[in-house]
């Protein structure tokens, strides 16, 4: 049994002036809209959040009667910047089980209650607490630089390289209403911009954001029952590594993204994925990232990232445009918000209705990867139309 | 128009009896993983294997080699009181430990592994060059 997109949502993104669940409601009843479906029809919601950095800290059940579904679930679910995607997996998995026929996925984040500095130390978190940040005051842009030093002595990649992965971000979110940033940038300004962690500057990083996204999940039953519009689901891969950074394999890839990649390619019988899919999301929220994920993806070779966006192979007309929204750089990465972005992005994608941005479709296909942590979850989600 | 939450003041008090050795270790100027007779080392260190058996405590010494680092400019808010910091990830033999470390390096160097008080009082691994 098959289970299908069949309504999105998703807020503006960037500093919100209101609240987690006034937000949340916006991605909602988009969502609603688009599936023409009304509360009743939802059997089950799923709402991720990572939180903290936001002043309701245990925020499922606020969200949920603010968005007219007291009774129906919820649940709650957080895998760090990979919440998105684990809320899409529980929907997913209850249409699968036979509880639910139509499900909805909700995430939604407020970054912006607290100052930088906090929001820097509850990020630092995200890794294991006892051992790093505690001792060495690891943050988030900090684990991924690591990762950047090590990449960039090990295949040459350049500081030039990597703030190609900025600009090609803030030139497509310039043509995104819902972007957080909507400006162009030039390789100098980011090669200038203040450093936050060496290597990786102000504009290498993705910003501290506000935003919801929604996704009304339904089987293939339900899908007939309605006549409703579906992008399938046809494959899941998913995969983890360790919370300690030093345990990691190696510095240059982050292997969770492989596995679930690997997953995903074989669930949905993909052998080369140059030619099997029209254009990819993946996890851009520090510049390393995106090259990283080229290569973990089995886009170019391992090593080879730095090439793949500098030969503007991700770009619209490449061989992959990578983050045609503008990836979390500079649409904005509301943490839990941002897996259920990327599917906002390939349903409006596969149906064409992505206006400036609509890539041109071949197989009509797609992938998301959404990536925890510092690989410390991955996600990887094939589409069809 | 903002309002302002009520404080909540979070300081968590964290029991580390079963490793102890480690922080007791610091203080005397050692950094110690933990190994186990199946064949697994551990850091950082645990007291127990994930087969099951109890793992035996040896002390790291030697030369270590760079494989990442990073300097932090943008300082969460529990190190305001620190410059900005180079955090290092160096390989020593079987694992990999990361520290502090105030000369500059790059990847591939050798460094020698050192325990100190930082600036908050925590007893803590640094690395200093050759
Ligand atoms: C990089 C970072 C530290 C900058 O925050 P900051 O120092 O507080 O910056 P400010 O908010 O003071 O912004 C200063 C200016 O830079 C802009 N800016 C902030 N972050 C930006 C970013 N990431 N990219 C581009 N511009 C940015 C602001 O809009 C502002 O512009 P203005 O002066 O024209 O208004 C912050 O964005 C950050 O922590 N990003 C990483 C978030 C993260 O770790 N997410 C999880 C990753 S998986
Ligand atoms: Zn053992």
């Amino acid at each position: 049994m098959k289970v299908g997109i069949v309504g999105v949502g998703c807020s503006k993104f960037g500093a919100r002036d209101c609240t987690l669940q006034e937000l949340a409601f916006e991605a909602v009843s988009e969502a609603l809209k688009d599936a023409d479906l009304a509360q009743e029809d939802i059997d089950i919601s799923v709402v991720g959040c990572v939180g903290t950095r936001s002043y309701e800290l245990m925020p499922a059940v606020v969200v949920n009667e603010y968005c007219g579904f007291s009774g129906k679930g919820p649940l709650r679910v957080e895998a760090a910047c990979a919440t998105g995607s684990a809320a899409v997996y529980s929907a997913f998995s209850s249409i699968k089980a036979g509880i639910a026929e139509i499900a909805i996925a909700i995430g939604v984040e407020k970054m912006t209650e607290v100052d930088t500095a906090t929001s820097a130390a509850i990020g630092g978190r995200a890794g294991n607490y006892l051992w790093e940040h505690h001792f060495y005051g690891t943050t988030f842009p900090a684990y991924y630089a690591m990762h950047a030093t090590a990449h960039m002595a090990k295949f040459g990649t350049t500081e030039k390289q990597m703030a190609l992965v900025a600009v090609k971000a803030h030139r497509n979110a310039a043509k995104n209403p819902k972007a957080h940033f909507q400006k162009e940038i030039s390789v100098e300004e980011v090669l200038g911009s203040r450093v936050i962690t060496y290597p990786l500057k102000l504009y290498d990083c993705s910003p501290i954001s506000d935003g919801a996204s929604a996704a009304i999940l339904a089987s293939e039953k339900a899908v007939k029952e309605h006549g409703m519009d579906a992008v399938w689901i046809e494959s899941i891969g998913f995969s983890s590594d360790t919370s300690n950074m030093t345990m990691r394999e190696s510095f240059v890839g982050l292997r969770a993204s492989r596995l679930a990649a690997e997953m995903a390619y074989k669930g949905a019988k993909i052998i080369d994925p140059l030619n099997s899919l029209d254009f990819a999301t993946v996890h851009d929220c520090f510049t390393i990232a995106e090259i990283m994920a080229y290569e973990d993806l089995g886009f170019c070779k391992k090593g080879k990232g730095g090439e793949f966006i500098e030969k503007g192979e991700s770009d619209f007309g490449g061989k992959m445009p990578v983050n045609t929204f503008g990836g979390l750089k500079a649409k904005g990465h509301p943490l839990a918000a941002t897996g259920i972005a990327m599917v906002y992005e390939i349903v409006k994608q596969l149906r064409e209705e992505a206006g400036r941005l609509q890539v041109d479709l071949k197989h009509y296909r797609a992938l998301s990867h959404n990536v925890g942590g510092t690989g410390h979850f991955a996600w990887v989600f094939i589409f069809g139309r | 128009m903002i309002i302002e939450s009520r404080e909540l003041r979070l300081r968590h008090r964290i029991p580390v009896n079963r490793i102890g050795k480690y922080w007791k270790g610091l203080e005397e100027g050692k950094v110690y993983k933990t190994v186990c007779r199946c064949g697994r080392s551990y850091y950082p260190p645990r007291a127990e294997c994930v087969c099951g058996n109890q793992t035996d405590w040896v002390e790291i010494t030697g030369k270590g080699i760079v494989e990442c680092f990073t300097v932090v400019h943008s300082i969460p808010s529990c190190f305001e009181w620190s410059k900005p910091y180079r955090i290092v990830i160096a390989r020593f033999g079987d694992v990999r430990v990361m520290g502090w470390c105030e000369d500059e390096v790059v990847v591939g160097d050798e460094v020698s592994i050192f325990t100190a008080m930082d600036g908050s009082g925590v007893w803590k691994v640094w690395f200093r060059r050759g």
